[in-house]
C-alpha cells in the first residue's frame, strides 16, 4: 500500500464534494436552523402574550374582584425581568395576560348569557367565566370561548381560581390562609449540573435536549455520509472508471482514498456545526444575544465537540467501509437496498436504548452496550454528554471500535477487491464469504 | 535490448472457464503490437493481468525485463475496453487527477493539460463538466487521460471500439507519433482489417491460447507462397470442390484461394480451369485474415 495515491483518491472526493453547491447549502442550513431553535421560542414567548379579554359573571359573590386582582396582579410579577425565570415562571409567561371585566349579575341570566356569547362571537371579548353556585358546589365554574384548546390560559385560570376560592374556603373554616398557603406550597427542583470546571445552573430538559441533539445529528451525519461513500464507488462501477484508476492503485488504495476524503469533506462540515454550536451556546453569547434564560439552552462544551468528532470518525470509518464494500459488491443502488437494510439495522439499533441509556448512563446495561463497536459511536457519545463515564470506559470503547475497524477494513477490502470489477448479478451472501477467503 | 513487455505461461480461470491457457508473448521495444482474437478469446483478461489489475493463477508478467514493480505501471498507460469518466468533474480537474494518478506533480501536469486540449480542439472546454461534453469529446478526453503522463508503454484495449470517426482519426494519428518517438504500443483488437494496417507485431488469441505470433511480415512470407487471387466467372461451391483449395473467400471481384500445403499450383490452375472460366490467377501476400484463418484451422 502506498501513500501517494491514496492522497491522490481522497483529495479528488474531498475537493469535488465540498466544491459542491449542495455541501454549501447544508452546511450554512443546519447553523442557521439552530439558531432559528433558540431564538424562535422566546420569540414566540413574546407573541403570546397577548392578552386575552375576559368577562367574568360572578353569580355566588364576593370572588369576582378578588380573582380579578389576582389574574392582573400576577401578570405584573412576571413581566419583571429581574425576577429569576424558572420552567414554571415560564410557562406562565408562555399563557396569556388577561383583560379583565367584571361584569354585574343581570336579571335575566338567559339574556345575558347570550349576549355574552355574542360579544365573543363578535371578537368584543376572547372569553367569559361564570361563577354559578351548584357548579361551585361541584368545584367547577363555566369557562366559554370560542377556542377552548388553549390549554396554557385554561392551567392560569384553574390554578388562580383555585386558589382564590380555596383561600375563601379557608377563611369560611376559620383557618389561617396564609399560613396555609405558606405550608403547602409545592416544591420544585433546582437542577445543577456539577462539572469538573464547576456546577452550572441547566434544566433537566437541556441536558436532555443536547444528548437527543448530538445523538441525531452524529446517527444521521454517519448515515449520509456512509451511503456518500457507497454511491461514490457505485458510480465508479457503473461508469466503468474503475477499471482506468485500478490500472494504477491498487483496490485497497482506491478504498482508502475514497473513505478518507469523504471523510474528510464529513469532518469539515462538522467542524463548522459544531464550532457554531460553541459559539451560539457560550455562557457570553447566551447572555447578551439569546432572549430566553440561559439555563434553558444547554452548554455545548470543547470536550463534547473532541469526543463529538473522535465518535464520528469512528463511527464513520465503521460504517463507511460496510458501505463502500456494499457498493463494491453490488451494481446499482436497486441493488444495493437489500445489503443497505440489513446495515441499518445495526445503525438504528441504538435508539432502542436512547431513553435508557440517557436516564441510567452507569447502569451496566449502558456500559456494555456502549462497548459493543457498532453501537459504540453512538452510545459512548450519549453517555459523554449525559454524564462523563470513568475514563477507562471511554478509552476501552474506543479501542474496541478501532480495533474492529481495523478487522474490518481487512475483511471488507478483500470483498471490495474482488467486488469492483465483478459486473451483473447480485451476489449472494455464500459468494461474499468465498471471496473473503479468497485470496 | 530486453522485451519491454513479457508474459510467461500466463493462466487464468474463472471457475471452471479457463479465459487465459498458459499464454506467452514478447512485446519488443518500439513496435505495436496487435494482441488479436475473437471476442471471448481472453485478450481482455490478459491486458487485465498485464496492468496487475487481476492476479494470474500462474505464469509470469515481466516488465522491461524483470518482475513488474507497482511503479512500472507509472510508466503505462492504459486505456480499458469500458471506459468512464467522473462526470461531475471538469475537463481540466479530471485530467490532473489521471496525471497525479500516475505521479506527475501538478505544475507540470496543467503545462501538459493545456497542451493536450489545445492539440485536441477541446482548449475551451477545460473548465465544462464531464457530462457536459459530446461522447466524441469524452472519447478524446479518455484518450489524452491515458497519454498524459507520456508513457513509455501504450496499452488500448479495443480502442477503436465505438470511436466515432474524428476520434478515430485521433487515435490512429497518436499510435503513428507514439511509435514515431519509439515507444512500445500494444492494442487489442477483433477487426482483422484494422491490425494488418497498423501492427508489426501479432499475437493471435483462440480460446484462451496463443494461436499464432511474431512479426507480421515474417509471418506473412513464412505462411504465403500458397494464397492466390482468382479472377473469372464460376461459383464459390465449385471453386471450394476443387481439389487442392483448402479455402475459398469471396472477395468483391473474384476469390481469394489459399492452396493446400502440399498443393502444385500448376496443377491446381488445371483443375480450376475446368469449373471455372478464368481470367486472373495470381500470388498474392496473404493478409492477415487469411494468416487467422489458417492458423485457427492448423490449431483444431
Amino acid at each position: 500500500m502506498r501513500i501517494d495515491p491514496i492522497l491522490t483518491i481522497a483529495k479528488r472526493e474531498y475537493t469535488t464534494r465540498v466544491k459542491s453547491k449542495g455541501f454549501w447549502i447544508a452546511t450554512v442550513l443546519l447553523p442557521v436552523a439552530m439558531a432559528a431553535l433558540t431564538i424562535l421560542p422566546s420569540l414566540i414567548a413574546m407573541k403570546s402574550r397577548a392578552s386575552q379579554r375576559l368577562a367574568i359573571v360572578d353569580e355566588v359573590g364576593g370572588f369576582g374582584d378578588t380573582l380579578a386582582t389576582k389574574l392582573v396582579e400576577e401578570d405584573k410579577t412576571k413581566s419583571d425581568p429581574s425576577s429569576p425565570l424558572t420552567d414554571k415562571s415560564r410557562r406562565k409567561e408562555e399563557a396569556a395576560q388577561f383583560k379583565v371585566e367584571l361584569v354585574p349579575l343581570a336579571a335575566d341570566r338567559t339574556a345575558q348569557r347570550a349576549e355574552l356569547d355574542r360579544r365573543v362571537l363578535a371578537g368584543d371579548i376572547d372569553a367569559w367565566l361564570w361563577i354559578a353556585p351548584e357548579g361551585l358546589k361541584q368545584n367547577q365554574i363555566e369557562y366559554h370561548a370560542e377556542s377552548v384548546s388553549n390549554f396554557m390560559t385554561q392551567n392560569r385560570l384553574t390554578e388562580v381560581a383555585s386558589q382564590v376560592v380555596g383561600e375563601a374556603r379557608l377563611k369560611l373554616a376559620g383557618i389561617d390562609a396564609e399560613k396555609v398557603t405558606q405550608l403547602t406550597h409545592p416544591l420544585s427542583l433546582e437542577t445543577l449540573r456539577v462539572l469538573a470546571g464547576g456546577s452550572r445552573h441547566e434544566g433537566g430538559m437541556a441536558a436532555f435536549f443536547l444528548a437527543y441533539f448530538l445523538y441525531f445529528l452524529l446517527y444521521m451525519i454517519v448515515m449520509l455520509y456512509g451511503q456518500q461513500v457507497m454511491n461514490g464507488v457505485l458510480e465508479e462501477k457503473s461508469s466503468r472508471i474503475v477499471e482506468v484508476i485500478l490500472a494504477t492503485v491498487q483496490p485497497i488504495e482506491l478504498m482508502l482514498g475514497k473513505l478518507f476524503g469523504i471523510g474528510l469533506a464529513g469532518l469539515t462540515q462538522l467542524g463548522i456545526w459544531l464550532t457554531t454550536m460553541l459559539v451560539l451556546t457560550a455562557p457570553v453569547v447566551v447572555t447578551t444575544i439569546a432572549v430566553i434564560p440561559s439555563d434553558m439552552l444547554p452548554q455545548v462544551t470543547i470536550p463534547v465537540v473532541i469526543h463529538f468528532l473522535i465518535n464520528f470518525l469512528l463511527g464513520y470509518a465503521l460504517f463507511a467501509t460496510l458501505y463502500a464494500t456494499i457498493g463494491a459488491a453490488t451494481n446499482n443502488a436497486q441493488e444495493a437496498q437489500q445489503f443497505v437494510g440489513f446495515l441499518l439495522v445495526f445503525q438504528i439499533a441504538p435508539m432502542f436504548f436512547l431513553f435508557p441509556v440517557i436516564n441510567d448512563p452507569d447502569s451496566t446495561r449502558s456500559v456494555v452496550l456502549s462497548m459493543i463497536p457498532v453501537f459504540s459511536p453512538l452510545l459512548m457519545l450519549l453517555r459523554i454528554v449525559v454524564k462523563t463515564p470513568p475514563y477507562w470506559q471511554i478509552l476501552t470503547s474506543y479501542l474496541l471500535t478501532g480495533t474492529f475497524v481495523f478487522f474490518l477494513v481487512w475483511v471488507c477490502a478483500r470483498i471490495y477487491r474482488i467486488g469492483i470489477l465483478m459486473y451483473g448479478k447480485k451476489p449472494t451472501f455464500q459468494e461474499l464469504w468465498r471471496w473473503i477467503r479468497y485470496t | 535490448m530486453s522485451d519491454n513487455l513479457e508474459l510467461r505461461e500466463v493462466r487464468k480461470a474463472f471457475g471452471d472457464f479457463v479465459a487465459v491457457d498458459g499464454v506467452s508473448f514478447a512485446v519488443p521495444p518500439g513496435s505495436i503490437f496487435g494482441l488479436l482474437g475473437q471476442n471471448g478469446a481472453g485478450k481482455t483478461t490478459s491486458i487485465r493481468m498485464i496492468m496487475d489489475i487481476l492476479a494470474p493463477d500462474r505464469g509470469e508478467v515481466l516488465f522491461f525485463g524483470r518482475p513488474r514493480r507497482p511503479e512500472d505501471l507509472q510508466r503505462v498507460g492504459y486505456l480499458p475496453e469500458e471506459r468512464g469518466l467522473y462526470r461531475k468533474m471538469t475537463v481540466t480537474d479530471h485530467l490532473m487527477f489521471f496525471a497525479e494518478l500516475h505521479g506527475v506533480k501538478r505544475a507540470p501536469a496543467s503545462r501538459m493539460i493545456a497542451d493536450w486540449l489545445q492539440r485536441v480542439d477541446l482548449a475551451q472546454w477545460g473548465k465544462t463538466k464531464v457530462e457536459a461534453l459530446s461522447k466524441g469529446m469524452q472519447q478524446k478526453i479518455q484518450l489524452v487521460g491515458t497519454i498524459l503522463h507520456d508513457p513509455d508503454i501504450l496499452i488500448l484495449d479495443e480502442p477503436f471500439s465505438g470511436l466515432d470517426p474524428i476520434a478515430q482519426i485521433l487515435f490512429k494519428d497518436l499510435i503513428a507519433d507514439f511509435k514515431a518517438r519509439g515507444k512500445t504500443i500494444l492494442f487489442s483488437t477483433h477487426v482483422l482489417e484494422q491490425a494488418d494496417k497498423l501492427c508489426d507485431h501479432i499475437c493471435l488469441v483462440a480460446h484462451g491460447k496463443v494461436i499464432l505470433a511474431g512479426e507480421l511480415a515474417t509471418l506473412k512470407r513464412e505462411r504465403g507462397g500458397n494464397v492466390y487471387r482468382l479472377g473469372g466467372r464460376g461459383t464459390t461451391e465449385r471453386i471450394a470442390a476443387t481439389p487442392g483449395v483448402a479455402q475459398v473467400l469471396e472477395r468483391q471481384t473474384g476469390w481469394k484461394l489459399v492452396l493446400e500445403s502440399n498443393a502444385e499450383p500448376a496443377t491446381v490452375l488445371r483443375a480450376l480451369v475446368e469449373n471455372v472460366d478464368v481470367t486472373d490467377f495470381r500470388s498474392e501476400e496473404p493478409d492477415l485474415e487469411t494468416l487467422f484463418l489458417q492458423a485457427v484451422r492448423n490449431a483444431n
